[in-house]
């Protein structure tokens, strides 16, 4: 009896102790982050939202082209990426047992779990060299591809978890299917659909890998054409830290936090408050 | 003339062979009751004659079903449900829609409207038609999901006549609701049936008793006996059917 009891207070506090762990490194991030980057941001006031970049080893000037080269690749990427798979998510959901419907599901499975730095390479090949320099279009291609699968995926389930009984009503009013589905199963999915938009928007705002190649950077020079090389946050901080200047290394840090903002304000409200529509 | 005639109908689901030869006659303007115990293959009878069976992929028909003549298969799906309404088992309107909406949507994607007064009239009458106009005239904006589960069957019943069909399917229709509800929805199916063709499916024989003016039993996917509601009732041919009516079976 003793000998039961003790096991399971040892295998309680091992699994607890695993799961700490676990979720410590989210809150080292998430305060080292805060700690080094706040200071930073405050120093830099406004100027540091809005300017461009300093002089090595003078002052911090500020990130805007890259905030603002983030908000470009994020919108042009959704622009290239959302219909097509909010399409691809309708169809493997429509012909599941399709042959292309079965391989469009295990193929983006598989793309969900691409190294994204291929992906780059890939855009390289056929945008960067035929165009002759980075790119904001290419750039954005490059995150269209790697948001893709997670907003079909996510529409795919979304319409497979509508009861069939909302499918039958329907074709039973002698609609077509393309009514069926955009006039009413796409409403009923509506929020599992932009859960995963929403979650493909977070995922590539913070994406650097996919950009290396592609957008080519740019931290003095805002926006100027979706044909030029154009900034984003994540490369700035892989750029800064590898420089030998100490105000390179502040700026990384305050560019990070301000990364770690933009992705939790569009991560936890939608984690928090989007629930599956009540059938 | 008959409304729907099946002539020699098989339904296969893969290798399961669940409706085995059935012919059928259903004279326009009366309640045709489908009844026998669950899993006896009603549903899917129903289910063949607008069509609704072959968004299964499994499923494999074999016979005729014909529409006022005219072989279901020969026309077009969608043509088939717009003049085959169906009321279904669990009241399914779509919850995301207002209460109008799920009536006119159907009127809307189909044409069948020119103006949107004439789709707000004809909103109201499928409401009112289905008795349903008095509870709701002033929330036609809400949600179908606020309504209660009687009053959902009565919306998907506007719904389903909104688009004036010819006939009415009916899945067990009052399956899922309070006996004072399942009251409402037989009270209603008497008046319908001065404008349209109501086959009912139920495995109640009270309830076919009720509402029906023919009946058609069914035990196995085999069609065991078909014949006026009364004199079934009263004086059944055969043992089977007497046994299923005096509750010896299903």
């Amino acid at each position: 009896m003793l000998v039961r009891k003790v096991k399971e207070r040892l295998f309680l506090a091992g699994i607890t102790i695993l799961t700490f762990l676990t979720i410590l490194p989210l809150f080292h991030i998430i305060f080292s982050v805060a700690v080094e980057g706040l200071p930073v941001i405050l120093r830099g006031g406004w100027d540091f939202i809005i300017g461009t970049l300093a002089p090595p080893d003078d002052g911090l000037g500020g990130i805007g082209p890259a905030i603002v080269g983030t908000f470009v690749l994020t919108f042009l990427a959704s622009l290239l990426g959302l219909p097509i798979a909010i399409l691809t998510g309708i169809y493997a959901a429509e012909y599941p047992n399709s042959m292309l419907g079965k391989a469009t599901r295990t193929l983006l499975m598989i793309m969900m779990e691409f190294p994204t730095i291929l992906v780059g390479l890939f855009v390289m090949q056929i945008l960067v060299v035929p165009m002759g320099s980075y790119s904001a279009l290419a750039g954005a291609l490059a995150l269209a591809i790697v948001m893709m699968p997670y907003v079909a995926v996510y529409t795919e389930e979304a319409l497979r978890g509508v009861p069939e009984k909302y499918r039958e009503g329907a074709f039973a009013l002698g609609l077509t299917r393309f009514n069926v589905v955009f006039r009413v199963l796409i409403g009923l999915a509506r929020k599992g659909i932009l859960t995963g938009v929403l979650i493909g928007i977070a995922k590539v705002a913070g994406e650097t890998a996919p950009l290396l190649f592609t957008a080519g950077g740019a931290t003095r020079t805002y926006f100027n054409g979706i044909d030029r090389p154009v900034g984003a946050i994540p490369l700035l901080i892989y750029d800064l830290v590898q420089q030998p200047y100490e105000n390179y290394h502040e700026i990384a840090w305050g560019a990070s936090l301000l990364l770690l903002i933009i992705f939790l304000a569009i991560f936890l409200p939608l984690r928090l408050s989007l629930k599956e529509v009540k059938l | 003339m008959n409304a729907i005639e099946t002539k020699d109908l098989h339904i296969y689901y893969g290798r399961n062979h669940v409706i085995k030869g059935v012919n059928l006659e259903i004279p326009e303007k009366t309640v045709f009751a489908i009844m026998g115990p669950s899993g006896c293959g009603k549903s899917t009878l129903l289910r063949s004659f607008n069509r609704l069976l072959e968004l299964n992929e499994n499923a494999r028909i074999e016979g005729d079903v014909r529409l006022f003549g005219r072989s279901v298969f020969e026309m077009d799906p969608i043509e088939v449900r717009r003049e085959v309404g169906m009321v279904f088992q669990h009241p399914n309107p779509f919850p995301h829609m207002s209460i109008f909406d799920n009536v006119a949507l159907g009127l809307k994607l189909n044409r069948l409207v020119k103006s949107k007064d004439e789709l707000k009239k004809t909103v109201k009458w499928a409401l009112e038609k289905s008795a349903l106009w008095d509870e709701v005239k002033d929330k036609l904006n809400e949600p179908a999901s606020a309504l209660s589960g009687g009053q959902m069957q009565r919306l998907c019943i506007a719904r389903a006549i909104a688009l004036k069909p010819k006939v009415l399917l009916m899945d067990e229709p009052t399956a899922n609701l309070d006996p004072v509800s399942a009251r409402k929805i037989e009270e209603l199916i008497f008046e319908l049936k001065k404008d349209l063709t109501i086959v009912i499916v139920t495995h109640s024989p009270a309830q076919a008793a009720r509402v029906s003016d023919y009946v058609a039993f069914l035990y196995l996917g085999r069609l065991i006996e078909v014949g006026k509601t009364e004199e079934i009732f009263e004086n059944p041919k055969e043992e089977l059917t007497e046994k299923y009516l005096t509750g010896r079976m299903g």
